[in-house]
């Protein structure tokens, strides 16, 4: 009850409890971290929203760079990103970023390590309900994303579900039973990498 | 001009000195009234809860984790079971009014995190559970067609993090059966936003336990001896029951706990005001000693001073009451929000109860206070003598 007093006290500064969309957060993150990151000291966990860094403005150019709407209760303006800077000492080793997808039978948290200039390092999904999540989990399927980045990606339509001929995102190969998962996976990743591009690499350059 | 007037510019005279004594007296109502209407809303809110539970009893299996949290920190294992011919056996009883089967599952489903994770599923009975859910609404859809169907209601954070809406499929893994989204709840606040709901027939037949149940929820009749039928059903065997009234009597013995020591806290607040105010007042007094001295010289009795001064104390306190309690009532819910931050355990609804009852007492308590408070200085006032008085300032 302390603590209640406590509050009491500073209450005035407390932050009111955002109510928004679904964020996607690594389930372990020190683990998660230096899964992803070996050879990392440490992490910075930061929330971004296309709300609060561009509104909507950045939302519609974010649809365009995807080929996309945003559709559905829980792909919109609001959802909070959840950002890990990765260091080593103190130079930037690179980022973690995850992203929820709509899946055929559940969502599917997408999360991509890149490096300090948006190169795919490693490629995990952590949540997945299909008839596939084995193989679309796998090892083998995930080094397909490695040394990837956003430009391999530009061909891709979430849409049509097909990525431009000759394009190295055409050259990743969809396990057998993945069906409709496996594109759902291919627009989260252009995704993931569309926001990382607005959120921190675009920012870099200017 | 009257005694009234007299005393309120009394007070404007020092201006900054009055307003912090005010400020003062205002933190400590704002405390209490605060720290009152917590205890209120926080009772209210808890017996809400446990109404909204729809069922007074639940009828478990000896040994049986009756909640998804107990069932996930087992892995999903240690389900025990109980025959579904329980629910006739129960119904016997007189002083039941309703009851409500229940089947928990949990599957372990290896592609969730790193190792994996248990999916849970709380098969219910689309006839009566609903009634003793009065609360759940729904933000899309609504409940299951019957027992038997594939369907599937999910909890809104259970809906959010599988991204579903109404019309989507899920899939349970391990068994591989695909079942269809018909209704997404609201926030309810309660364990059952992160709960997916299937009709209690189904969940049988996918994870073949037909007849068993883990849970059976009672509503008992209002005027029933609720401790009387619970001794009834400590006598069946092999089942373990788990009453309502027994846990809000648990929570609420320890917030009773709690309540002595933050109100201990608050009659602290309420002194440190006091002492505020006999020093703000006394200070005062000592300033106008001969102003009080030329007063009583011409004419004014030791009563008018008394009034005068106790007058002054009364009107600093119940600015600073009405204001303490204003601010009660702004401050609420960002206050509300506060304790649900650094609360375990809160229940829905509003938590600081403000009401006229509570206030009332509060400002009546501050006023209380700061008239016994002002007896000192102003019977040092009344004593004043004229003449020592005038003397004393002509030597300074």
């Amino acid at each position: 009850m302390y603590k209640i007093l406590l509050m009491l006290c500073i209450f005035a500064a407390a932050p009111g409890r955002a109510a928004a969309a679904v964020g996607c957060d690594l389930n372990d993150p020190d683990r998660d971290v230096a899964r992803l990151f070996p050879g990392s000291t440490g992490y910075k966990t930061r929330y971004v929203s296309l709300k609060t860094s561009g509104g909507q403005p950045l939302l519609d150019r974010v649809e365009k760079r995807l080929g996309d709407k945003f559709h559905g209760l829980y792909e919109n303006i609001d959802v909070p990103y959840t950002l890990y800077d990765i260091y080593r000492g103190t130079q930037t080793l690179g980022y973690i970023h995850g992203v929820n997808q709509k899946g055929e039978y559940g969502g599917i948290q997408v999360f991509l390590a890149l490096d300090s200039v948006g190169v795919i390092k490693s490629f995990y999904i952590q949540k997945l309900t299909s008839r596939a999540a084995k193989d679309l989990r796998a090892k083998e399927f995930a080094a397909q994303f490695a040394g990837l980045a956003l430009k391999d990606f530009e061909g891709y339509d979430p849409v049509a579900s097909k990525a431009a001929a000759g394009s190295p995102s055409a050259g990743i190969k969809a396990p057998a039973k993945a069906g409709g998962d496996f594109n759902s996976v291919m627009r989260a990743v252009k995704k993931n990498l569309i926001l990382m591009d607005e959120f921190v690499f675009s920012k870099k350059a200017k | 001009m009257n005694i009234y007037s007299i005393a309120y510019k009394n007070l404007l005279r020092k201006k900054t000195r009055t307003a912090l004594t005010a400020g003062g007296i205002m933190l400590s109502t704002w405390v209490l009234a605060t720290l009152l209407g917590f205890n209120r809303g926080y009772q209210q809110g808890l017996n809400r809860d446990i109404d909204n539970m729809g069922f007074q009893v639940l009828l478990t299996a000896k040994g049986c984790p009756y909640e998804a949290a107990t069932l996930m920190l087992k892995g999903g294992t240690g389900l025990r079971y109980m025959a579904a011919d329980v629910v006739k056996t129960v119904y016997k009883n007189a002083e039941v009014e309703k009851v409500t089967p229940m089947l928990m599952q949990g599957v372990f489903d290896p592609n969730k995190g790193e190792n994996g994770a248990v999916a849970a599923y709380l098969g219910v009975d689309a006839d009566t559970f609903p009634a003793m859910k009065p609360y759940l609404e729904f933000k899309q859809g609504g409940w299951f067609r019957d027992n038997a169907a594939y369907e599937a209601v999910l909890g809104y954070e259970a809906a959010e993090l599988e991204t579903r809406e109404v019309g989507d499929k899920m899939l349970i893994p391990g068994v591989d059966k695909e079942i269809k989204v018909v209704g997404v709840l609201k926030r309810s606040g309660t364990q059952d936003d992160g709960t997916i709901f299937l009709p209690i027939a189904a969940v049988q037949k996918i994870f073949a336990k037909q007849g068993k149940l883990t849970g059976l929820g009672i509503k008992v009749k209002k005027d029933a001896d609720l401790t009387a039928f619970e001794n009834k059903l400590y006598d069946l065997p092999d089942v373990q029951v788990v009453s309502m009234a027994q846990v809000k009597t648990t929570i609420m013995n320890l917030v009773n706990s709690a309540r002595v020591i933050v109100m201990g806290i608050a009659g602290i607040a309420l002194i440190i005001a006091m002492a505020g105010v006999i020093n703000t007042i006394l200070m005062s007094v000592m300033e106008r000693y001969a102003e009080i001295g030329i007063l009583k010289s011409m004419g004014a009795m030791p009563l008018d001073v008394f009034k005068m001064i106790w007058l002054e104390t009364a009107i600093l306190c119940a600015l600073g009451g009405a204001a303490g309690i204003g601010l009660a009532f702004t401050t609420a819910r960002l206050a509300e929000a506060g304790v649900r931050y650094f609360l375990p355990y809160a229940p829905n609804g509003a938590l600081i109860a403000l009401d006229g009852g509570i206030t009332a007492f509060s400002f009546a308590l501050i006023l209380g206070g700061g008239l016994l408070s002002g007896v000192y200085p102003a019977w040092r006032a009344a004593r004043v003598r004229p003449l020592e008085a005038i003397r004393i300032e002509g030597e300074q």
